[in-house]
């Protein structure tokens, strides 16, 4: 048994009338990675937040190192030596690296001038030991999102912590970049930093951490080594319930074309990329970030101009300026950034369910039809089994995976003849992520065009019929999904 | 005893979940709070507060402020701000009384009058929705421009001598109430209904929410933003038409921080800096709580120098509950 750093002894947390957590008790060994996970609203990120001093427990005790304390605010925690890496990274894009990581502890001298020499020397040291390299000069916003990860890993050993809290760390990595966090945190385990990782991916999970939490409805219902259980085990401890089928049936026999794009290029951001689309299939876009999956999406949709090539949909051919057009067409992209592109969080769910398709619910003279309205949304909140029940609360009060449902609802709400649903299942919990996978599916035997842009493997391989995989800016194979591994898959997105 | 404190414990209960369901409705709150200053005013000076020439007083006052708080709304629903308003006023005050000196009709100089302010709309909703400059910048200089230019055409003089006929606009009746309240209630009206019902204007909700995502949804979130402007200006026109048939003259100084009056009016009525919110009504119901206190602290202190204190401490007061009230629903 190794060395106690965190003990948490039944801790209950509630807002307003709602028990988020339920008595939880889990003990944090010193040098070790844990994973804690369960469905959205299980209370994962309450419980860390709690442990980070950003939220006060109704009750129960939290010990760092047998010594019971008691956080008043995030810095409290910092100082004690604990750091969250938050899923929405919250560094400032106009500072360099160098003062990200030493915000508000710059070295200053006598006149509380900057020493800006020893900033980035000190920055710098800090890099080297992480086998990181980083020009400590730069400006934050212009690094991609793995780096940036490593720039707030690097604040946390700054601050000297013990305990770093990573929320979602991967969901928007390339492989590349997962690999390369998974040899930081066993770097950080070796210097004795004990690691909590949350995260929906059950692999990587299993991959990297040597004991998983079981979150569900509050309530501790897991806590084992890794070496002990299997993916099955934990699913069911999650849902509380046995998931025969992540995935649904592939699809039946292909029908016609329905949408073909012929030797589309943008210069810069791809080039040569030539597909077709049959009835009932749903067809995957994988390949790593960057390779040009998301930028095809926006040409196609009109929300970026393509330089020369030829869309045609139905047999019809189409020239498409702008996104009002696309949707005109019944060609609708469901984007990957949820909250910033997608949703308006703080509009009701009826208002979201609607935003693409307010045509469709007015008189002659642009006037809304309430009950229309009212009417559609209950059908799709319904229909896509959106939680709570109720379509007058704001989008941002739902959790990840409803918002999500909520998304897609707005798409289908425009009805689609193509839809591009770009990452339409990250950060989202297991049970959200079979439905809208089942309701992809369904929208595809209806005649409905569905094109899946994921960068986890297992969700292309599982959902789709054919794989188009990018590489460079352009599309170096489209592969038949019979019987194809990973590693397959892989070889034409990388070479 | 103990049976006591459970009693009380349950009608405090019952009084919290009252006083939050009318505060949950911006409006409901701003009628009370309206209610509690009439009340205190009329127990403390009655017989001024409540004489016919004082209600007259506020009435006259309010309807330019009501004009254009409701047109501030709609820009600040679409994350926008328009702070040329009160000089757009001017403007339009000057050139419309040029035209009626230079012997033009009076509808006719009315209606360029208009465009007039429809112009400086226009250019303001182009810099911003085309353009993508900030709002805040844009309208400033339009600010600047409109004032400047009203001040080189009148010569910094008052522009009187206006025909008779001009001045029915503001004194006409009508059942015996002055023409501009009944303008005003239905521009107010229809706006308040076109906003919450109408397509095309409701989608200024949408754009205000997340623009981004607006326009990835399919709304002309351009067009939209436009005609937002437009409207800010065209009542700043309306407001001006009435002033200077009312007071017989136009004038450069016209409209003098109706700006920071319309927004404060605006913000208090549920509008938010960060777009996505604010209601007509919300608006009009800020203007008559300003009118009220400033009359109230006129009629208390008995300088009207304060009036214009009052309004800035009213805004500060007002965005300053709003910000608790959101950090704390954040933090919940």
């Amino acid at each position: 048994m190794g060395e106690a750093l965190l003990q948490l002894e039944g801790i209950s947390k509630s807002f307003v009338s709602n028990k988020v957590l339920d008595l939880v008790s889990a003990e944090f060994e010193k040098g070790k990675c844990y994973a804690v996970v369960g469905e959205n609203g299980a209370g994962k990120s309450t419980l860390m937040k709690i442990i980070g001093g950003i939220y006060r427990p109704d009750a129960g005790k939290v010990r760092l190192e047998g010594k019971e304390v008691h956080f008043f605010s995030a810095s409290d925690a910092i100082a004690a030596g604990i750091s969250i890496v938050h899923q929405e990274l919250s560094l400032a894009g106009n500072l360099s690296v160098a003062q990200n990581i030493f915000s508000h502890r710059e070295f200053v001298n006598g006149l509380g001038f900057i020493n800006w020499n020893r900033l980035y020397i000190e920055a710098e040291k800090i890099f080297e030991q992480m086998g990181v390299k980083m020009d400590t000069r730069q400006k934050v916003g212009k690094l991609s999102v793995g780096m940036q990860q490593t720039i707030e890993i690097g604040k946390a050993l700054s601050l000297k912590s013990k305990l770093i809290i990573m929320d979602e760390p991967t969901s928007a990595l390339s492989e590349k970049e997962v690999d390369h966090l998974y040899e930081i945190i066993s770097w950080l385990r070796e210097r004795g930093v004990t690691v909590i990782f949350i995260s929906h991916k059950l692999a990587e999970v299993f991959r990297i951490a040597e004991r998983i939490i079981v979150l569900r409805d509050g309530v501790l219902v897991g806590n084992e080594e890794t070496a002990r259980i299997t993916r099955d085990d934990v699913i069911r401890m999650m849902v509380g319930r046995h998931i025969t089928d992540l995935f649904p049936e592939k699809g039946t026999s292909r029908g016609e074309v329905i949408f073909e794009a012929k030797n589309l290029s943008r210069k810069g951001v791809f080039h040569g990329i030539n597909f077709e689309l049959r009835e009932r299939e749903i067809l995957g876009f994988a390949g790593l970030v960057g390779a040009g999956r998301s930028e095809v999406a926006r040409a196609i949709f009109g929300a970026d101009k393509i330089d020369t090539g030829e869309l045609v949909l139905r047999g019809k051919q189409l020239n498409i300026r702008s996104p009002r057009e696309a949707i005109k067409h019944g060609i609708c992209y469901l984007t990957e950034d949820r909250k910033g592109l997608g949703l308006f969080l703080t509009m009701k769910v009826k208002f979201n369910i609607v935003a693409a398709a307010l045509g469709r619910f007015v008189t002659r003279m642009g006037f809304y039809l309430p009950r229309k309205i009212k009417q559609q949304s209950m059908r799709f909140v319904q229909a896509m089994e959106i939680r709570p029940f109720d379509d007058e609360i704001n989008v941002m009060s739902l959790s990840g995976g409803n918002q999500q449902k909520t998304l897609l609802a707005k798409w289908l709400c425009a009805e689609p003849k193509l839809l591009i649903a770009d990452e339409p299942t990250r950060g989202v919990d297991v049970g959200a992520k079979a439905k809208i996978h089942k309701d992809l599916r369904v929208l595809a035997e209806s005649g409905v065009g569905v094109i899946v842009i994921s960068s986890e493997l297992p969700e292309i391989l599982g959902l789709c019929d054919r794989i188009a995989v990018f590489r460079e800016r352009t599309i170096s194979t489209i592969l038949e999904n019979r019987d194809l591994g990973q590693e397959e898959v892989m070889r034409y997105a990388t070479k | 005893m103990n049976q006591n404190t459970a009693h009380t414990e349950t009608g405090r209960a019952t009084a919290r979940t009252f006083f939050r369901g009318i505060s949950r409705s911006r409006e409901s709150s701003l009628l009370l709070i309206i209610l509690a200053a009439f009340l205190l005013l009329a127990l403390l000076k009655g017989s001024i507060f409540l004489s016919l020439k004082n209600f007259e007083g506020i009435t006259t006052g309010i309807v330019y402020d009501l004009l254009m708080a409701a047109g501030m709304t709609v820009v600040l629903i679409l994350w926008g701000i328009d702070l040329s308003v009160g000089a757009v006023l001017a403007l339009t005050s000057v050139i419309t009384a040029m035209l009626l000196r230079a012997g033009l009709s009076v509808p006719l100089s009315v209606v360029l009058g208009l465009l007039c302010a429809l112009a400086a709309g226009a250019l303001n909703g182009i810099c911003v929705a085309r353009l993508k400059i900030a709002p805040f910048i844009v309208t400033l200089a339009v600010m600047s421009v409109a004032r400047g230019t009203a001040l080189v055409l009148s010569s910094g003089y008052f522009l009187s001598g206006l025909p008779e006929s001009y001045k029915y606009i503001s004194e006409g009746t009508f059942i015996g109430f002055p023409i501009p309240y009944f303008v005003v209630l239905l521009v107010l009206v229809i706006l308040h209904l076109l906003l919450k019902n109408w397509k095309f204007l409701n989608q200024a909700f949408y754009v205000g929410t997340n623009p981004q995502s607006a326009v990835l949804s399919g709304i002309n979130a351009n067009l939209v933003t436009f005609v937002g402007y437009l409207i800010s200006s065209l009542m700043a026109g309306i407001a001006a038409i009435f002033m200077s048939s009312k007071l017989a003259m136009g004038f450069s100084q016209f409209g003098q921080l109706a700006e920071l009056r319309a927004i404060a009016a605006a913000v208090i009525g549920g509008a938010s800096f960060t777009g996505g919110s604010g209601s007509i009504l919300g608006a009009t119901l800020g203007v008559v709580l300003i009118a009220i206190i400033s009359n109230g602290f006129v009629l208390l202190n008995g300088s009207p120098n304060w009036q214009q204190a009052v309004s800035g401490i009213i805004l500060l007061v007002a965005v300053g509950v709003d910000a608790l009230r959101r950090s704390r629903e954040g933090r919940e």
